[in-house]
């Protein structure tokens, strides 16, 4: 190879890179056991999604001050029942926060 | 010591670099055409695990990596 | 037997070195018009990801880099028969015609920087919120109070990285055709920019490095280059 490859820091950039590339397998074998989890991980990925752009929004309406007293806690209801649930759901499928995610190809991780 | 490590850790992040621009970049041709990788389990395992497998080969061959690939300085 | 794919070149010759590729197979050069594909034959039908392989692969492809433009393909590309790589060239002639002329006479060069996520994360306190919200007296209250100063730390640090990261930018954009930003993929790599630079900005470019590495502060720099150009490749048909 004629590359320079130049850093002060090798082990630190060796380290961020390899949390990049992850450890999940590009192909996960189709049988009984993890077909279940592969489903549950797609589906609590998608609930992951919705659950952070309701937060997001969430977040919005407080900066700009157009939420009510009512509102302020009924999205703070749902909001928190809806994380203590997925923390639940997680736990059932034993799944880390790292696995839900979807891989866009050129957009992208999806979360 | 530190140096060694230092430039092992070099070699290293070199080999990351190209992994990461051959394995995910470049031209991707899908189609009926192309042998689908996903016919086989290419499981890709963490690098570490890549890097540390790749030693224990030329250890077991007992030496610095040799082989067709390798051209005249 | 299957034959396995480098890269495809804007040129239709032979070329002049013999290489070796992959399993110790002669490289060829298969035209298609002007352009040419370049590939070996391949005993297994599909190669293991070894770094014999992949380091094999992309020997064959910077050295084609020397004397051509080289539209490097991902690892592995296979396929079984000649007729089915002329159909693949066919399909993809205009794609690859412009792209080559996109990337003629350039090369990508990485720069990677690291800053210290941890710590910025606990300088960052939770200021003042501009919408005031009165104390809490319920559960979804205080949750919501917490997700809002959890959601102002996240925003306080990403302006505080889009500012670096314009810094560093700054080093290299003038020297660029083209360029890809990649904020924060984890908390501690702050920047992984792709750069697309032409032969004669090089030499200015990796100046630029150099100054970007002795300027004071935290960060740390990585540079990685001269690359085929893997990263700037625009498919428009798949």
């Amino acid at each position: 190879m004629n590359q320079a490859v130049k850093t002060d820091s090798p082990g630190a950039f060796l380290e961020e890179m390899e949390k990049t590339r992850g450890t999940l397998p590009k192909r996960i074998v189709a049988n009984p056991q993890n077909v279940e989890k592969g489903l549950a991980k797609l589906v609590l990925t998608l609930i992951e999604l919705i659950r952070k752009l309701m937060e997001k929004q969430a977040m919005r309406r407080i900066e700009n001050g157009s939420l009510t007293e009512a509102e302020i806690e009924r999205v703070g209801e749902t909001l928190m029942k809806l994380e203590n649930k997925m923390r639940e759901l997680k736990q059932i499928f034993g799944l880390e926060d790292e696995e839900l995610n979807l891989n866009l190809g050129p957009l992208g991780n999806l979360l | 010591m530190a140096s060694h490590n230092v430039i092992a850790e070099s070699k290293d992040v070199a080999l990351v670099e190209v992994l990461d621009r051959v394995l995910d970049k470049g031209v991707v041709i899908s189609g009926d055409l192309v042998i689908s990788v996903a016919e086989v389990d290419l499981v890709y395992v963490g690098l570490k695990a890549l890097i540390s497998s790749v030693e224990t080969m030329e250890r077991l061959r007992g030496g610095p990596f040799v082989g067709p690939m390798q051209e005249p300085t | 037997m299957a034959i396995y794919i480098y890269g495809v070149i804007d040129s239709n010759g032979r070329p002049d070195d013999p290489m070796i590729g992959l399993e110790g197979a002669l490289v060829c050069n298969l035209p298609y018009r002007d352009l040419g594909v370049v590939t070996s034959d391949l005993d297994a039908r599909i190669p293991h990801i070894t770094k014999e392989h992949v380091l094999g692969h992309e020997r064959v492809v910077e050295r084609l880099m020397v004397n051509f433009t080289v539209l490097p393909f991902r690892f592995p590309t296979i396929f079984d028969k000649k007729e089915d790589v002329l159909a693949m060239m066919n399909d993809h002639y205009d794609d690859f015609r412009d792209n080559l002329g996109r990337l003629r006479g350039k090369a990508e060069f990485g720069i990677k920087v690291i800053w210290p996520g941890d710590k910025i994360r606990t300088r960052m306190a939770p200021g003042e919120n501009s919408a005031p919200m009165p104390a809490p007296a319920s559960p979804a209250r205080s949750f919501l109070k917490k997700k809002f100063e959890e959601h102002q730390i996240e925003k306080k640090i990403e302006d505080e990285a889009d500012k670096h990261i314009a810094l560093v930018d700054g080093f290299f954009n003038k020297f660029a055709a083209e360029k890809k930003l990649e904020k924060l993929k984890t908390e501690n790599l702050l920047l992984n920019a792709l750069y697309l630079v032409e032969k004669e900005k090089q030499g200015d470019f990796r100046q630029a490095f150099e100054q970007l590495r002795s300027s004071p502060g935290e960060l740390k720099y990585l540079f990685s280059g001269p690359w085929p150009p893997y990263n700037f490749i625009k498919m428009i048909r798949p």
